[in-house]
């Protein structure tokens, strides 16, 4: 079902939690709203689910207009951080709760439970308590409750916050089929870049309250709005070089970056930038090569099947990824090699220059 | 050895908390010449149970133990319902210029001052409605007695509660009221025991206000009714230790039943988890 944000701000005692956001999900669309934590992002899902009213702005359903609806009413199925069951039913009470609210016949209800059971390979915990189940069980069933009727959309808040990393990749995974297989909208809240990236449709990067880009997460990796996103999707993180363009270069320190037209055209008009590069985009070599850049081992880290090695260029670090098999001493001296039809331009703003 | 001496320790309390229960109980059995008698029989004398045919038989005590039945649980009952509503509308509802923190004092505060302030206007006021000498009159006056104790226990076991259970329940389609019924009452379960079980003590104990709000054996309680046997002219220490002793079973029966919820709902919130 489409939902559409309409210039919504939510105000906490003066201050802007949610700012003039304005967002259209389509129907069936799985949307993840990504930044780090005081963004607004839970602040956003629950002014959805009716849980927090709405300052200013409108929210809509189906075109419908929902900000004085009560959540009761609003048909939408949450799945919370703590995944919230109640402890005092049994697991299949739990799952039956909203059918029980919406007075479901008895047969029909716990047809409905054991199927969705079977689903989510919980039948064999139906009868027991919340206190008696894993962390990854309880997150099961919490999903179970969510998706034993069919509402007009899920919404999740940060649902595998909880879990260790192993069960976290597994039930992502699982996540991304589930509503492949429903076809439901799902508004999905997460700081974990990589949930973001795996599991969206599309993601809604935010910060401050403020929409920063919204996008596909291809489109999110490769060409984000501003440097905000280019520093927070991506693991290891984005490069960034302060400088100057001179004379058809990039100059930072002793680090000298020729441009080609296409980006010259750009960046006229100011030439104080930042140039950003992703790790993969920085080709670390033992030689020196014509047009490379000398730089100086800092630190390498064996992931297993890649190395991120820390280099030092003057006064810039920088971080590239290499093969697994790359080895150097520290300190010792490599070659550089910028793939530079992949780095990204964002105009210097005056706290980026004062934190460098 | 440790062990045996924390039981050494406990002795002394436990004798000096048994001690008036235990005369209190050989009175009511002794006959009167056995009560006088000097230096007393402490352990070994004739029991007779004259004194409790005399109190629940000859006299009213029967009737006096109805009436103190009927007014702790309604008023206890009384209480609960409206003080729990109270708190959680405190506990849960963000109210405009701070009038959560505000009416929550201003409820405390009618505890602050002593009760016998108010037993000379509650006895005006009751006789003005025609309330004086019924049970009515204490249920109501006893309500609002225990009505600023439910409001504070209840307030502390609410704002414990995660919120996220009663959103969930909202989220899943339940009403406000649904999701109090059904999800945030059943947990507050002990919590609830508790307070009533303090209610029902208080109630069940309360003299003052029964004293002065009924003279007639048809609204009279067991506390003014045993006191009541203190005359001009004799004391009947075997009537009243009699009463007294059957007053002390409805209580103990209750808070032996309701003792695991009891020590679950006073350490709630002590500790979290």
């Amino acid at each position: 079902m489409g939902i559409k944000f309409q210039n919504v701000t939510k105000t906490f005692g003066g201050v802007s939690v949610v700012d003039d956001l304005s967002l259209e999900i389509n129907d069936g669309e799985f949307v993840v709203l990504l930044g780090p934590s005081g963004c607004g992002k839970t602040t956003t899902l629950r002014m959805l689910a009716g849980l927090e009213t709405v300052t200013s702005g409108d929210i809509y359903i189906d075109g419908e207009r929902i900000n004085d609806v009560p959540t009761q009413h609003r048909d939408l199925a949450m799945v919370f951080q703590s995944y919230a069951l109640y402890p005092h039913m049994t697991i299949a009470e739990n799952i039956g709760y909203p059918l029980r609210v919406r007075k479901v016949q008895k047969a029909e209800r716990l047809e409905r439970v054991s199927r969705v059971a079977a689903m989510l390979e919980i039948e064999s915990l139906l009868e027991r308590k919340p206190r008696q189940l894993s962390g990854g069980e309880r997150q099961r069933v919490a999903l179970a409750r969510a998706i034993v009727r069919e509402p007009r959309a899920y919404l999740m808040d940060e649902p595998l916050s909880n879990l260790d990393a192993r069960l976290r990749v597994q039930m992502r995974g699982e996540l991304k089929r589930l509503q492949h297989q429903l076809g439901t909208t799902t508004i999905y809240v997460t700081h974990d870049q990589a949930e973001a990236m795996t599991l969206a449709s599309r993601v809604a990067v935010m910060k401050k309250g403020r929409l920063q880009q919204f996008d596909t997460p291809m489109n999110i990796y490769n060409h984000p709005a501003n440097r905000f996103v280019a520093e927070f999707v991506g693991s290891p993180s984005m490069n960034f070089i302060e400088g100057e363009v001179e004379a058809g270069t990039f100059v930072s320190d002793s680090l000298r970056i020729p441009l080609n037209a296409d980006q010259l055209r750009k960046l006229s008009g100011q030439s104080r930038w930042t140039m950003g590069i992703r790790p993969e985009h920085i080709q670390v070599l033992a030689e020196p090569y014509d047009g490379a850049i000398a730089a100086t081992v800092y630190v390498t880290e064996l992931m297993g099947n890649e190395t991120f090695v820390f280099l030092s260029v003057g006064a810039n670090r920088l971080i590239a990824r290499a093969p697994a098999d790359f080895r150097a001493e520290l300190e010792s001296k490599v070659w550089l090699q910028l793939a530079i039809e992949k780095v990204h331009f964002f105009p210097q703003r005056r706290e980026d220059a004062k934190k460098e | 050895m440790i062990k045996n001496l924390r039981y050494v320790l406990l002795l002394p309390a436990l004798v000096f908390a048994l001690a008036p229960v235990y005369w209190m109980l050989t009175i009511s059995l002794k006959t009167e010449v056995d009560q006088f008698a000097s230096p007393p029989p402490w352990f070994v004398f004739t029991p007779t149970l004259q004194h409790y045919y005399d109190a629940f038989v000859t006299r009213a005590f029967g009737q006096y133990l109805i009436t103190s039945a009927v007014v702790a649980v309604t008023s206890t009952a009384c209480a609960l319902v409206i003080g729990t509503a109270a708190a959680y509308g405190l506990a849960r509802f963000q109210l405009p210029w701070r009038l959560n923190r505000r009416l929550s004092l201003w409820i405390l505060s009618t505890r602050m001052f002593p009760a016998i302030v108010t037993a000379v206007p509650l006895f005006l006021m009751m006789r003005d409605v025609r309330l004086l000498n019924t049970r009515a009159s204490l249920i109501i006056v006893y309500t609002a007695f225990n009505l600023p104790f439910v409001v504070w226990m209840m307030h502390g076991f609410f704002a414990d509660l995660p919120r996220d259970l009663e959103e969930a329940a909202l989220v899943d389609g339940d009403s406000r009221l649904g999701a109090l019924v059904r999800v945030v009452l059943p947990l507050v379960a002990p919590g609830l025991a508790a307070t009533a079980v303090f209610c029902l003590i208080v109630s069940w104990n309360e003299f003052l206000f029964a004293l002065v709000l009924t003279q007639t054996d048809a609204a009279m309680t067991l506390p003014v009714g045993i006191a009541g046997r203190v005359t001009q002219y004799e004391i009947k220490w075997g009537v009243m230790s009699a009463a007294a002793s059957v007053a002390i079973v409805p209580i103990l029966v209750f808070a032996l039943a309701l003792q695991k919820y009891l020590v679950r709902g006073l350490s709630l919130g002590a500790v979290k988890g």
